[in-house]
């Protein structure tokens, strides 16, 4: 399979509430290798549904099998898939950093530049907290790393059409 | 009207019309089971030697009928081994709804006594599945079931059903089986584009799958090949989709099709793909495959578009009516020269073959007599492997639903189970199975099911002592190391048959055929033929791995 041209998608997918849906739609990527790089699901406005947005990667062909073959189970209702330009598309990142009297400024500092929240601290860390597309995440993320970075957790892709 | 869940399964059954079931009893079951014996005068219930063999004889049953299979199994390991013929009706979209019990509600989870997460197990082998837990959600979900196995794409629904839930009482009212929805139908600008195709095409070329037979196309499909002038080729799935015994079909495509059909692929210049999904054991090498003419493909299922090939005009919706809307719109067309090369490559390369010595009996010169006796009428279901190859090519299906054979999985073990399937759902036919003597060492057990009520199947084995398909691969590719394809068995096959109560003949040698054959369709109980063949016979034509199918190997 030729990977040059793989490009990220987000599919946003409208499925009704029963149980093992999600389990349906990640069970029918692994069985046609399909790649996700990442889920996210939650109940929509209407509790009958829920919102699943998926990152998958591959070409377009690749990309319209997963959209065909997602649409074609039975509890599924839509399926949409969003170009990474067109879409906005936001992650969710918790990071917890180790602390001290001498870089607790140094730290405090980096989190106002990118608007980021404090969410505690400790004597000896600190968690912060920061919602923004990918390349955000990752230079914070980056901007940290000189501190000592204990734990990271971090969301799939949220992704809406503009 | 208050029921037991058990009797809401069984009002359900009948709403849908079903009046046989096949299935094997147990623990999980028991109230389902009390309630088959209180509607035992409405519904049918073949209870084979394993749930496995209940899952294929439903797949049979509904293969040769069309009509919804239902099988029923108890939890646990009763569920699991169905499993097989779960997935062989999903790889070839059999409508099949399969019924098992599970552990009652608040057991399930705990991993108590027979408790599998079948639902979980049966994922990716079901077009949907369901687990009941609540009475209120019972009789639709059944309803939901045999609407989502019997309409569009065809395929398995499982239905798991706690025993609590079928001990309790709920109210019950009748429903008439939900009407379909409506499918897609294409655009008038696709009809448009395909008429000037057809219109335009010299060397058209049509090619069937068993979406034909699955939408019930072939009265259309008939007149389409006829007001167009065409050759129709078929994949295994379609056999009897079209008259065989008719000049225009030209044999199977694919691995293992006649050369005719491989020279009418490489030549024509427009192809009609009909229901079918492509196929690796039809394209051989994808990207080999049609690379000089245009491709309409007709096809209910969206996914199969521009799946394994890309194509050029896609139609989405059902055959039936696809095909209808475009004989009312084509008129008649003429293509002499294309049909006249054609019928020369059919003359110059047919699949007889016939054996010269009395000692040797060759099995395409025993489907040859079988299709005579037969006036090529019987039902002929298959195992897999060389026989089942020589089946679909020798026997010549006139008629739909007469070839039974698991296609898309390759199910050994499949061909005697959806024998007495088809035989239940046909009383007035015959039905013989042919069966490789590895694919009946899997299966034999159902010979006694055959036996105890009386299915008058014929069980035709083809005994060369050997895994025939895997060994002529290994002839091929592995330079002869034969590795386990040496089967050298000692049953006896015909005593076996006896043991179960079934009746045994053997043919060893060629001047034994006719009679044999003659003597064991006379009969109306079940038969068991031994019949020795030699195991260097090979499936010809074959298309190697990875090479193009239009270049298949004609001699080896
Ligand atoms: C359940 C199962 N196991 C293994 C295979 C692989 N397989 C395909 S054909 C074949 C040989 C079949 O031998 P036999 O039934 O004797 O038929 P023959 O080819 O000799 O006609 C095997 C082992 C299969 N298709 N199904």
């Amino acid at each position: 399979m030729n990977h040059d041209n793989d490009k990220e998608y987000v599919l946003s997918v409208l499925a009704r509430n029963n149980p093992g849906v999600l389990l349906r739609i990640a069970g029918l990527f692994s069985r046609r290798c399909y790649n996700i790089l990442s889920i996210v699901a939650a109940q929509t406005e209407n509790t009958e549904y829920s919102r699943i947005l998926i990152v998958v990667s591959g070409d377009d062909r690749i990309v319209r099998q997963v959209d065909k073959q997602v649409s074609k189970l039975v509890d599924i209702k839509e399926v949409t898939v969003l170009n990474r330009e067109e879409a906005v598309v936001r992650e969710h990142l918790l990071l917890k950093v180790e602390r001290n009297l001498q870089n607790s400024e140094k730290l405090v500092e980096i989190a106002n530049v990118f608007h980021a929240g404090i969410l505690n601290v400790q004597p000896d860390s600190m968690i912060m907290e920061l919602t923004g597309d990918a390349n955000t995440i990752n230079s914070f993320i980056e901007l940290y790393n000189p501190y000592n970075v204990l734990k990271i957790l971090r969301t799939g892709a949220m992704a809406m059409m503009k | 009207m208050q029921l037991t869940g058990a009797q809401i399964i069984m009002e359900c059954l009948l709403e849908q019309g079903v009046d046989t079931v096949f299935g094997y009893p147990g623990g999980a079951v028991l109230n389902i089971y009390d309630a088959l014996y209180e509607y035992r005068n409405k519904i049918n219930h073949i209870r084979t030697a394993h749930e496995q063999g209940a899952a294929h004889a439903a797949d049979g049953y509904a293969r040769s009928t069309g009509k919804t299979g239902v099988c029923i199994a108890t939890s646990g390991p009763g569920a699991t081994n169905l499993v097989t013929g779960i997935a062989t009706a999903y790889m070839d979209s059999v409508p099949m709804v399969a019924i098992t019990g599970n552990v009652s509600c608040d057991l399930l989870g705990l991993d108590s006594f027979q408790e599998v997460d079948i639902t979980g197990i049966t994922m990716p082998v079901t077009k949907h599945n369901y687990l009941v837990k609540n009475i209120e959600d019972l009789a639709d979900t059944i309803r939901k079931a045999f609407l989502i196995a019997g309409t569009g794409r065809k395929g398995p629904v499982l239905v798991d059903i706690p025993k609590d839930v079928t001990a309790q009482k709920y109210e019950y009212t009748p429903q008439p089986p939900l009407p379909a929805p409506r499918g897609d139908f294409p655009w008038a600008e696709r009809f448009e584009q395909a008429l000037e195709m057809l219109r335009t095409s010299e060397r058209p070329f049509i090619y069937t799958g068993g979406g034909v037979i699955a939408a019930e196309a072939y009265g259309e499909l008939k007149k389409f090949a006829e007001l167009l002038d065409a050759p129709v080729s078929s994949s295994l799935m379609c056999q009897g989709g079209y008259d065989q015994t008719g000049p225009r079909y030209i044999g199977m495509l694919g691995m293992h099709g006649t050369n005719t059909a491989a020279l009418a692929i490489k030549n024509c210049d427009l192809l009609i793909a009909v229901g079918t999904r492509f196929s690796d054991r039809v394209l051989c090498n994808a990207n080999l495959f049609a690379r000089h003419c245009p491709i309409i493909q007709i096809e209910i299922d969206t996914a199969e578009f521009n799946k394994n090939i890309d194509v050029d005009l896609k139609m989405k919706g059902d055959a039936r009516e696809i095909l209808a809307h475009l004989n009312g719109m084509l008129s008649q067309r003429q293509h002499k020269l294309w049909m006249e090369e054609i019928a020369e490559w059919k003359a110059l390369y047919p699949l007889v073959q016939e054996s010269t010595s009395e000692e040797e009996v060759l099995p395409q010169e025993v489907l040859e007599t079988l299709d005579r006796l037969t006036d090529s009428e019987a039902i002929l279901v298959t195992e897999v492997g060389q026989h089942q190859m020589w089946t679909a090519q020798f026997y010549r299906f006139r008629t739909p639903r007469h070839f039974v054979s698991s296609g898309g999985l390759g199910t050994m073990g499949f061909g005697l189970g959806a024998a007495i399937g088809a035989q239940v759902a046909n009383p007035g036919k015959r039905v013989i199975n042919i069966a490789g003597d590895g694919s009946f060492h899997m299966n034999c057990n159902e010979l006694s099911t055959a036996a105890q009520y009386n299915i008058p199947v014929i069980e035709l084995v083809f005994n060369n002592q050997v895994l025939g398909m895997v060994r002529q691969w290994q002839k091929l590719f592995y330079g002869g190391r034969f590795s386990q394809t040496t089967l050298d068995r000692t049953t006896n096959y015909e005593m076996l048959a006896q043991a179960f109560g079934v009746k045994a003949f053997t043919i060893s040698r060629r001047s034994e055929i006719e009679p044999v054959l003659k003597q064991a369709l006379a009969l109306r109980e079940p038969v068991l033929i031994n019949c020795h063949i030699n195991p260097d016979v090979n499936v010809l034509p074959m298309v190697p791995a990875g090479g193009s199918v239009e270049n298949p190997i004609l001699e080896m």
